[in-house]
């Protein structure tokens, strides 16, 4: 599925039409390359934001976190991946077993997917894809069905109420983080990821030579997006949809084992890539500061055409730059009680998609006046 | 036979598979799940075309909203836990018109493009779909966003419904233990005019 | 949040708390790796100080899961006096609680009238087997020496009554010593030139004289029975004359061998301090793996051990030259006296309450007990609390006795 997926949605295939069967061999190692690196990636990052999870969550509560598992309980999720296959398979009597088998893998194949254009530093990347934006938008939105058929055919009531609420509130926070997203990709004139870096690269403050990222003109949009990616994972304290103390463990309560393990895989997963987009869409992708070019860079604003050691410093950038976003979703995680449902409801349709609203007339008529 | 036919043979099977289970099938969440299943299916006949845009619009709106929105007001109104079985009283009426709908867009399709053999084709860029978008069918796309932005902004009058009107509204609990106020209505009062729903 | 305060103020507050964590110390106790540090009023497990309890079946009554199981038998305590009545006293055969039903309620704690049962924190005693949960009093016993002192008062509250009581008492003694010791200032200022030096130095050891409340003086004890005093004043009263008696009887036997021999004085140093480590076995123990701390105890007691034979060999060369019978009941009698007196001491605690008795114990712990019983191969934690308990009770021990002199 990745290998076409690439192959036909990449331009350059189109170009000389190959057909399926007569690929190259260089390119199908490309291919393979490329599907081990989003999958190692996959696997990696959502691990290391697990661990610093669960560390940050007990020093902001004044607890260790882990300690037993590895230095400084570092093999922790690890060691909770082993004890997930261990586990017994149970699937309820009234449950529909074939849509309980499939909904977590129909969470987590969107979650993957999203992986496939995300740019993690100068050249390091799947995809470049011309609607790259558009395509990490649309997939992950695809995520909730698997959420909503896991609590329909679980046959029970909090899975039912917490899928339901996921379903709602997926179709409340998707308008304003298009319409976020929407704003930056007008003001980057761009729908391509890479594109939007290099358009962070080069803008410049009008009348002026200080470059900025699009954090900085379109703060709101980042504030607007944040939220409503906090909302789009169910993290507290936004998940009302898992809502521990009201649902049990909602559209999860049933699931166990290696099933269970896939839902909060998609969930951590989902951390990454939604801080990723946010790190590629107003934090200047790899760049480490405004203005600040990678050695050995020679493209727009000394973000590309880098050697190794500029890909690499890339990278280490990028990848720091969706910890210190997972931190805040940590953080805010432990500060805040969870929302009520009403008010989540309301949080959305009148407060930010009006914002998200005037916060595109803005920018587009910027667009047109300013920049 | 190219590997663009096979692709497009096995999504188009998938997808063709997936509709005649959607009215076939028995259950009615699983119908609903069987149709986003072709609406995915009809996304990726797009991109075997070469519509990459017009493949994740389908995929973006038509599964990730609109089908979710289906399985929400399913599970939300009648929600069919475990093995159900539901039918339809108009199987015949259903029949005669996805028949006659079918055997239409066919002579159509046939009589329109008929002749023209088979060409490889190289998807239009965003670019240019923008600019067509905005320079040739511009009055169709401002009428189709006016109304959107209608629903848009009747969505967000009926959320802000104030109190009474509904006939749902229940008395907000007043817990008078000090001087801070205890209701959401008290303690912002800049969101009185919107109503509990 | 006030109504006054602007939104998101307490958002940015909530986060500022939160933050504010991440730059602590956490509050962790690594548990398996450390002790917890548990506070004085734990509820972990109910101890049994066996030698309060009178059997009389309060708690057994109280306890809501009826997971208390006492036997008793009752003895006949022959009369005090010719013609006398005789009694009968409850003796305690079996004490035991089910620890896989009790609720730990502490309404046993709470009703027991002789504070006979205390909460201690000891918690480990998870088993595998529920029936291993049901702990006799011998091991009930054993946990009430874990007991800690109870917490000080917190500042400026009314004391005790029983301990202002106490304290009044020992506030008057110290005055009638002091007195005391100023008339034998004056007195020996007066007798300086008497050529009194051996025996005086005899004497002054018999001060120190440390004797174990563990019989009482049965001619006492008739008597005050007769004058109808409660068996149980009767009893402590018994013993304090019984303390006074073996200290006088002591007393004399020394000053007689003082007179007789030279060497007795040196006899009586038998009792040696252990300030000292026996390097061997503490380098022995330290091979063997053993922490530093656990060696240094054993190495002590060992230190302690030879020197205590080596001081008995040349004694008992000397005894012989001297040809002295006292000499000889001396030191055993000391041996005896300053002998780590954990059980011993606990018989006397029942003649005075604990209540009675306060003593401040904030860690004390008696080193020569300690020693002993780590040099017997007991936990750390047990001789610890051992050690402890015998700390306060030897202070307990001196200001009965000191009563008792009164």
């Amino acid at each position: 599925m990745n290998v076409e997926l690439t192959a036909s949605l990449s331009p350059a295939v189109f170009v000389p039409a190959p057909s399926a069967f007569d690929l190259d061999v260089a390119f199908g190692i490309t291919v393979a390359i490329k599907v081990a690196f989003i999958l190692a990636l996959f696997l990696v990052v959502p691990l290391v934001v697990g661990y610093m999870e669960h560390k940050a969550m007990g020093r902001l509560q004044h607890r260790r976190g882990p300690v037993a598992a590895g230095p400084f309980g570092t093999l922790q999720l690890v060691a909770d991946g082993i004890k997930f296959i261990q586990k017994e398979d149970v699937i309820p009597a009234a449950a529909d077993r074939k849509v309980f088998a499939l909904a977590p893998g129909l969470a987590l194949v969107p979650a993957i997917l999203v992986f496939l254009v995300l740019p993690f530093g100068p050249g390091v990347w799947a995809v470049d894809l011309e609607l790259g934006l558009f395509y990490a938008l649309a997939i992950s939105s695809v995520s909730v069905l698997g959420v909503m058929m896991g609590g329909w055919a679980s046959a029970n009531k909090f899975s039912l109420i917490g899928g339901l609420r996921a379903g709602a509130q997926l179709i409340a926070y998707e308008l304003p983080l298009i319409l976020a997203a929407i704003a930056v990709a007008v003001q980057a004139g761009t729908l391509s990821l890479v594109g939007i870096v290099e358009a962070q690269a080069t803008f410049t403050l009008p009348g002026t030579d200080l470059n900025l990222w699009f954090v900085f003109p379109q703060i709101l949009g980042f504030v607007i997006f944040f939220l409503a990616s906090l909302a789009e994972l169910s993290r507290p304290p936004f998940d009302m949809p898992i809502a521990d103390s009201e649902l049990v463990f909602g559209y999860m309560t049933e699931y166990t084992g290696i099933k269970f393990a896939m839902y909060l895989l998609t969930e951590y997963a989902g951390m990454v890539s939604m801080s990723a987009l946010m790190v590629v869409l107003y934090l200047g992708g790899w760049q480490l500061l405004p203005g600040v070019g990678l050695p050995g860079c020679e493209g727009a604003g000394g973000m590309f055409d880098c050697g190794w050691l500029g890909a690499i410093g890339g990278v280490v950038i990028t990848l720091a730059k969706i910890l210190i976003l997972t931190f805040i979703m940590v953080w805010a995680r432990v500060a805040y009680p969870r929302l009520r449902e009403d008010q989540l409801q309301r949080l959305s349709w009148l407060v930010l998609v009006p914002l998200s609203l005037i916060n595109l007339a803005v920018i587009a008529i910027a667009k047109v006046v300013v920049f | 036979m190219t590997g663009h036919d096979v692709v497009f043979l096995l999504v188009a099977l998938t997808t063709a598979g997936a509709g005649i289970m959607t009215v076939t099938s028995k259950n009615l969440v699983h119908a609903a799940l069987f149709l986003a299943l072709t609406l995915t299916g009809s996304a990726a006949v797009f991109l075997v075309l070469a519509a990459d845009f017009v493949a994740l619009a389908q995929l973006l709106v038509n599964v990730g909203a609109v089908a979710v929105l289906f399985l929400f007001g399913l599970m939300l109104t009648r929600a069919p836990i475990g093995r159900e079985a539901l039918d339809g009283q108009h199987r015949g009426l259903a029949i005669g018109v996805s028949g006659g709908l079918f055997v239409l867009l066919s002579v159509l399709i046939i009589g329109a493009f008929g002749g023209e053999g088979v060409r490889e084709v190289t998807g239009p860029g965003v670019n240019e779909i923008g600019i067509a978008l905005f320079a040739q069918w511009v009055l169709p796309f401002e009428v189709l966003s006016m109304l959107l932005l209608a629903a848009l902004i009747g969505a967000i009058v009926l959320a802000r419904r104030s109190p009474g009107e509904s006939g749902t509204e229940a008395e907000p609990t007043h817990i008078e233990l000090s001087g801070d106020p205890s209701t959401e209505a008290e303690r912002r009062p800049e969101l009185t005019a919107g109503g509990e729903r | 949040m006030a109504a006054t305060s602007p939104p998101g103020v307490g958002l940015l507050k909530g986060l500022g708390v939160t933050i504010k964590h991440l730059f602590k110390r956490p509050s962790t106790q690594m548990y398996p790796n450390e002790r917890p540090d548990l506070p004085p009023r734990t509820r972990g497990v109910i101890a049994l100080l066996e030698e309060n309890c009178t059997v009389c079946m309060l708690c057994a009554r109280e306890c809501p899961d009826w997971c208390i199981y006492i036997d008793s038998h009752k003895e006949t305590v022959p009369p005090a006096k010719e013609g006398g009545r005789a009694r009968t006293r409850n003796m305690l055969d079996r004490f035991a609680i089910d620890f896989s039903l009790c609720m730990y309620c502490g309404i046993c704690v709470e009703v027991c009238p002789f504070d006979a049962l205390w909460w201690s924190p000891e918690f480990e005693y998870a088993e595998y087997d529920m029936d291993k949960l049901l702990h006799e009093k011998e091991k009930l016993r054993e946990w009430a020496d874990t007991v800690p002192p109870p917490p000080p008062l917190d500042e400026g509250a009314l004391p005790v009554p029983e301990v202002a009581a106490a304290i009044d008492k020992v506030v008057k003694e110290r005055e009638l010593e002091e007195a005391k010791a100023e008339q034998a200032a004056r007195d020996a200022e007066l007798a300086q030139a008497a050529p009194a030096a051996a025996p005086a130095a005899a004497a002054a050891k018999a001060e120190e004289i440390h004797v174990e409340a563990g019989q009482i003086d049965q001619e006492t004890f008739d008597a005050l029975i007769a004058q109808g005093k409660s068996e149980r004043m009767a009893r402590a009263k018994a013993k304090a004359a019984y303390v006074k008696k073996e200290k006088a009887r002591i007393l004399a036997e020394q000053e007689a061998a003082a007179a007789a021999a030279p060497a007795a004085p040196k006899a009586e140093e038998i009792h040696v301090e252990a300030g000292q480590i026996d390097q061997e076995t503490f380098d022995a123990l330290i091979a063997e793996g053993k922490s530093e701390r656990m060696a240094r105890a054993k190495a002590k007691a060992a230190w302690v051990k030879k020197e205590k034979a080596r001081i008995r060999a040349e004694q008992e060369a000397a005894a012989p030259a001297a040809e002295v019978a006292p000499a000889e009941v001396a030191p055993a009698e000391a041996a005896a006296v300053e002998a780590p007196p954990a059980a011993p001491a606990a018989e006397a605690a029942p003649a005075r309450k604990l209540s009675d008795v306060h003593v401040e114990g904030s860690g004390e712990i008696d080193q020569e007990t300690f020693d002993a019983l780590i040099a017997e191969g007991k936990s750390e934690r047990i001789a610890r609390a051992k050690a402890k308990a015998a700390w306060i009770k030897k202070r307990k021990q001196e200001q009965l006795d000191a009563e008792g002199d009164a």
